[in-house]
């Protein structure tokens, strides 16, 4: 049974408890009544109601309009019939109305199964009615009159109050409820990644490598194999959500950039970082990922497909580097500075681009004979 | 192999296949498999007897972790080095194991030339640094750097500019002769500061484990 279950079943328990109150209090105040024999009519009929509404709510497929709308008929009924069984002289000087805290029932039943505005609206059904029997009695603020009032008010807070408790109860419930997938999938995948472990990826490592040797038409399924290998690991990795400490309510949800960056990962790209999770905001890791790529994509462009690339990712309390470095021919001096002034800088433009939004910067380094180095840096915030 | 005898190895794989093919790749070059093993704790007690002088480690066993296996080699072998062959992803457990004492770490996919080259160089004592391994000993030092004065922070260990230089470097995926010429420097001084980043990782794991137990009572 969920949280909302939890408060009908509250409800009802409320419902029959003050059934019982109203019974006791109006044997003791039973002389006393104009009609005490309509008065027992009418308990009987609450008695009645108590039961059926409690049958009633019971499933969640009868907790309808009609059903509501009956309930609170009941409730207001008996708190109308009250003018005739108590007395018009003493309904107006403020005696109790035959249902008393019975009437509560239905406002709380309106607030759980439609939210705050409901529960006041059924409150002030109820409390509209209650001013009505009595008559308006005993002007704006005799003692008889605040003491009435004042049980209208509570009404109306009890229907406000529980229709933001049943609200909560209901995200509450949804968040525990999506919290309860993610684990059941983080522990699936962790299962499967396993046995991925085990099996598959320790099998296409030996053909990668087999093949390598073997060359020719071989060496192509090896490396066919060893970029299977390289993609699926990074499947299994995930994508790089950290699901505890995420709720961060500044920066939303957190990414790990290790993860983020596996999906670069391929035979000739090397990825190396620290042991621990890199946490970057959601945007900021996915927004650096695309410069990331860019600088892989540059590499493929003026290098080949085959070129070894190692991305190293370094993180410092105070920043976060990337380094993108290719086994390339480099880039000879001047060629940069003169490609600048052209203002054909491409793809390297673009990448420097995405760091200055993100507040950092991007600094191409290259050394005959070594290889060309991009190096990504974001400052990160103290 | 030149040398007249022949480096005794010890395979621990528990992939049927992996063990196999490695066990072959290590014959044919010339090496003495002593033992190729699919278990962890078999491996450990067989150390004693057959006394590897390199031990070729998978990290994924079904009986022990990587790190329980490596800590009792040193009980068991304790001059064997230990060359972590891994096809894992997972970065603590490697970095783990190289802090328990493993001298190398080569992933899976690596051709076989570099993974014969790896244990020629782990038989002679030499760290088998990847640019993958590099990463993780830089991380593991900014951690331990960025950590709270007292504790961990307190007399953890740290790099000399030149060292984080060359373990930049490295992690790049910069050959010792590259990162060399770029320094100006010998090969030999490349190698003795990547020796010296695991050396004294590797000492302050031994200090806080020693720490640790002291702490926790299992001394006396």
């Amino acid at each position: 049974m969920g949280l909302v279950g939890l408060l009908w079943r509250a409800l009802a328990v409320f419902r029959v408890g003050a059934l019982g109150y109203v019974t006791i209090l109006v044997a003791t105040r039973f002389p006393g009544y104009a009609h005490p024999a309509l008065g027992w009519l009418v308990l009987a009929g609450m008695a009645v109601w108590t039961g059926f509404a409690t049958w009633a709510y019971a499933l969640p497929r009868r907790r309808r309009w009609p059903l509501l709308a009956a309930d609170l008929a009941a409730a207001v009924g008996a708190l109308a019939v009250s003018y005739w069984v108590v007395g018009p002289e003493d309904m107006r000087s403020g005696a109790a109305t035959l249902p008393m805290a019975w009437v509560a029932a239905p406002v709380v039943a309106w607030a759980v199964y439609a939210g705050r505005r409901a529960g006041a609206v059924a409150a002030l059904v109820v409390g509209g009615v209650d001013i009505a029997v009595r008559g308006g009695g005993g002007g704006m603020f005799s003692d008889a009159a605040v003491s009435y009032l004042n049980a209208s008010v509570l009404l109306l807070l009890a229907g406000l109050i529980m229709g933001y408790v049943a609200r909560l109860a209901v995200q509450a419930e949804q968040r525990l409820q999506r919290a309860a997938e993610l684990e059941a999938a983080t522990r699936e995948r962790e299962r499967l990644a396993r046995g991925i472990h085990d099996s598959v990826l320790q099998v296409l490592a030996l053909v990668q490598r087999r093949g390598a040797e073997l060359g020719g038409e071989a060496a192509r399924l090896g490396r066919l194999a060893g970029e299977q290998e390289a993609t699926l690991r990074a499947l299994v990795a995930g994508d790089g959500a950290i699901a505890e400490g995420a709720a961060d309510p500044r920066t939303g949800d957190l990414l790990d950039l290790r993860a983020v960056l596996n999906r670069f990962a391929a035979p000739d790209v090397t990825i190396s970082a620290p042991a621990d999770p890199v946490s970057l905001p959601a945007p900021v890791a996915t927004e650096l990922a695309a410069a990331i790529g860019s600088a892989l994509d540059n590499v493929r462009v003026h290098c080949g497909v085959d070129t070894p690339v190692w991305v190293l990712v370094e993180a410092e309390p105070e920043a976060v580097t990337v380094t993108v470095r290719d086994d390339g021919p480099g880039i000879p001096d001047g060629r940069l500075a003169e490609a600048a002034a052209a203002g054909r800088l491409g793809v390297a433009q673009s990448i420097q681009g995405r760091m200055r939004d993100l507040g950092g910067a991007a600094t191409v380094v290259s050394a005959p004979g070594q290889g060309t180095e991009v190096e990504l840096r974001l400052p990160l915030p103290a | 192999m030149t040398d007249p005898v022949p480096v005794k190895v010890m395979v621990v794989d528990d992939h049927p296949m992996w063990r196999d093919g490695v066990a072959r790749d290590l014959a044919e070059a010339g090496y003495d498999v002593v033992a190729a093993l699919g278990e962890g704790g078999q491996a450990v007690r067989v150390a004693a007897a057959v006394a590897p002088a390199v031990v070729v480690l998978d990290l994924q066993l079904p009986d022990r972790s990587g790190v329980e296996v490596i800590r009792g080699l040193a009980g068991t072998a304790p001059q064997a080095q230990v060359l972590v062959l891994s096809a894992s992803g997972e970065h603590r457990d490697v970095l783990e194991a190289v802090m328990a004492g493993a001298t190398g770490y080569l992933v899976k996919s690596a051709g076989r030339a570099e993974f014969l080259d790896a244990v020629a160089r782990t038989a002679h004592g030499e760290a088998v640094f990847t640019a993958g391994l590099a990463g993780l000993v830089l991380g593991e030092y900014r951690r331990l750097a960025s950590g709270p004065a007292t504790g961990e922070g307190a007399g953890a260990p740290q790099l000399t500019d030149r060292e984080t230089e060359v373990l930049r470097l490295v992690a790049k995926g910069l050959s010792y002769k590259q990162i060399a010429q770029r320094l100006v420097v010998s090969h030999r001084t490349v190698q003795n500061h990547v020796q010296n980043t695991l050396g004294k990782l590797q000492l302050h794991n031994r200090v806080e484990l020693t720490r640790y137990a002291i702490e926790q009572g299992l001394d006396g």
